[in-house]
């Protein structure tokens, strides 16, 4: 069953073309969004979390068309979205960011208490709930940026580059996040480190310049590494089977010209 | 990771239990433990064997005398320092059905509703870095909450509000928006207690004139600074929730309106009149170039709009005034003051005085709103605009 389906969608940026052609099917689980810088990573996760407008196609999520606005609210309810960059009120600290947003997610205001301390405490910023957001470190306000997403515990949830600025422990930790939550919601993750996907995703989306160039689990993209051997580029087989299934699309979209 | 095919063995329980597993090893562990009964026996009986049961039970023990109130003084003092930090921890890793189920569940009704001269739920010390403790790390090394955070303390922060909620006057705060919370707050307040400072302090004559021309603008520029990929830090997060678009703009709208109407028309009616038109005539043209404001935004983005629309109140406004019948505009721009302020009377009284200049300008208003109605999905997308 498929919660987010995108059928031929076209992203355009003045005149680069973002995205071309995608299609994609995606249910429950960790999917992983891989690509080089450009390829159209964020352009994708914009357009699924409705605040982009794509220049063509349809996109589904939860069953609902997106394109239609009077169907987007429901859906944005059920959404969870950490962009590459957000920014934040300097006032605010951890807890009430986070009920600002699950207030702007329309939470009933008397579950927003318990939703936040979940939220916070599920990234482990609990000791700091009452801090000032503009204290913390790098690294913790891209969890506060995690847990302003899932405090709606959403159906969809959409995290750009959400390992950037955390050191490796915290890496670790914030995949054994994903994987939870992953068991009840489709979660997709943009990264550039093949590393995260290799460990917390069921199955990976490669772009390329706009269009998908390859789709998978972990498993097959490291099976694809390791039948190129290890001159392929690469450190480990799923970053060889990265380079491979790069090549491979690019390859192939030179002999279709 | 099949539930069904791999298994823990006691060796692997026992280097779990004592902290020597490889993190990603524990990881998988852990993840099995959580829908394997057996396994979570083995490990439970592993842990049984350190020294953490004892201290597990000293814990218990502590925290359940907490509870029925009865808090005998070696409860509280003798829970080992290394017991509050350390063993909570690796209880919630080490013995899922024993430390998950009973002990924090009774810690957290404890720290719950009855404040506690200790909570022994929280970490009084640093937690030493064990197997066990795997929530996020933080590395301020003061205390830490990953104790038995997972079974939630009912939320409490002085700030926001009982446990009840949020209080009401930090919903009305966020309903309003950056602008009415930043800069622009100040702004308005320097706007008019600046006027009635010049006016009677200073005793500069023609402030009234000066302020019906810049009064316009004031809740246009609030519109500018409270919405939009520009205005609002919080924009690409707003914009994906149900609460983004159309509502959210008019929700700030009102609450910039609702702070300067009042605030500017209060400082004319204290400004001797000196023939200028009343102190409310700004009103109507202030609401359509507002509501101009906002239907524009649809098409251009809010800063454009307001811009445009602001700007075009100025040129409507100042450029006449500049530019009588007569010396040239330079030399007019350099003319005493007086003979300024006289112009921009007329033209002002031009713009805004009878019946037939505010009707249009109410008709401007309701136009406005209308095509507002009308495009309003235009407002669910701002961006690239």
């Amino acid at each position: 069953m498929s919660t987010i389906r995108v059928t031929g969608l076209h992203v355009r940026h003045r005149r680069t073309v973002a995205l071309d052609t995608v299609d994609l099917a995606l249910g429950r689980g960790v999917h992983g969004l891989l690509g080089p810088n450009g390829a159209g990573k964020t352009s994708l996760i914009r357009v699924l979390s409705t605040v982009a407008r794509p220049s063509a196609g349809r996109v589904e999520i939860l069953g609902e068309d997106v394109g239609d606005p009077r169907r987007c609210g429901p859906v944005r309810a059920r959404l969870g979205y950490l962009p590459q960059e957000f920014g934040y009120y300097p006032g605010f600290t951890v807890s009430e960011f986070v009920a600002y947003v699950a207030w702007l997610k329309e939470l009933p205001a008397a579950d927003t208490p318990a939703a936040v301390a979940r939220a916070v405490a599920r990234v482990g910023l609990a000791d700091r709930a009452d801090a000032k957001v503009r204290t913390l470190s790098g690294g913790m306000i891209r969890r506060v940026g995690i847990a302003q997403a899932i405090v709606n515990d959403p159906d969809v949830l959409l995290l750009d580059e959400p390992t950037a600025g955390l050191d490796p422990e915290q890496r670790v930790e914030f995949r054994a996040l994903l994987r939870e939550l992953g068991a009840t919601a489709t979660v997709i993750v943009s990264t550039h480190l093949v590393e995260d996907v290799a460990a917390a995703c069921t199955e990976v989306t490669l772009l390329d310049a706009g269009r998908v160039a390859y789709r998978g689990t972990p498993a097959s993209l490291s099976a694809l590494g390791e039948r190129t051997g290890p001159d392929g580029m690469g450190d480990n087989p799923i970053e060889r089977g990265y380079s491979a299934a790069l090549r491979a699309h690019r390859t192939g979209a030179e002999a279709l010209r | 990771m099949n539930a069904s095919s791999w298994h823990t063995d006691d060796t692997l329980a026992a280097r779990y239990a004592d902290g020597t597993l490889p993190d990603s090893d524990a990881w998988s562990l852990e993840k099995h433990l959580e829908q394997c009964g057996t396994c979570a026996t083995r490990v439970s009986r592993a842990v049984a064997r350190t020294g953490t049961a004892t201290v597990l039970a000293e814990v218990r023990e502590a925290v359940l005398a907490e509870a029925r109130g009865a808090v005998p003084a070696k409860a509280r003092g003798a829970v080992p320092a290394k017991a509050r930090g350390a063993v909570p921890a690796k209880a919630r890793g080490a013995v899922p059905a024993k430390a998950r189920g009973a002990v924090p569940a009774k810690a957290a009704e404890v720290a719950g509703p009855a404040p506690l001269p200790t909570p022994v739920a929280r970490p009084a010390v640093p937690a030493p870095r064990t197997h066990g403790a795997r929530l996020w790390s933080s590395r301020t090394g003061g205390p830490r909450a990953s104790a038995p955070a997972r079974p939630l303390r009912p939320f409490r922060s002085a700030r926001t509000g009982g446990p009840g909620g949020t209080s009401a006057l930090a919903r009305v705060l966020w309903a309003a928006g950056p602008a009415v919370r930043g800069a622009w707050l100040v702004a308005v307040v320097v706007v008019a207690v600046g006027a009635v400072g010049l006016a009677y302090g200073a005793g500069v004559g023609g402030v009234r004139p000066l302020l019906l021309a810049v009064a316009p603008l004031v809740p246009v520029a609030g519109v500018a600074l409270s919405y939009g990929r520009h205005a609002d830090p919080l924009y690409e997060i707003v914009a994906s929730t149900p609460s983004g678009g159309l509502r959210l703009v008019l929700t700030r709208t009102a609450a910039v309106l609702g702070v300067s109407l009042p605030l500017l028309t209060l400082a004319g009616l204290l400004l001797p009149a000196s023939g200028a038109p009343g102190a409310a005539a700004w009103l109507l043209p202030g609401l359509a170039l507002t509501l101009a404001s906002l239907a524009l935004a649809g098409y251009l983005g809010p800063r454009a709009a307001t811009a445009v629309t602001g700007g075009g109140w100025l040129v409507a406004v100042l450029v006449p005034a500049l530019a009588g019948p007569g010396a040239a505009p330079l030399a007019r721009l350099a003319a005493p003051g007086d003979t300024l302020v006289v112009r921009l009377t007329e033209q002002l009284s031009r713009c805004l005085d009878g019946p037939l200049a505010q009707g249009a300008w109410a008709a401007a208003a309701v136009l406005c709103a209308a095509l507002l109605a009308v495009r309003r999905s235009a407002y669910d997308r701002l961006d690239r605009r």
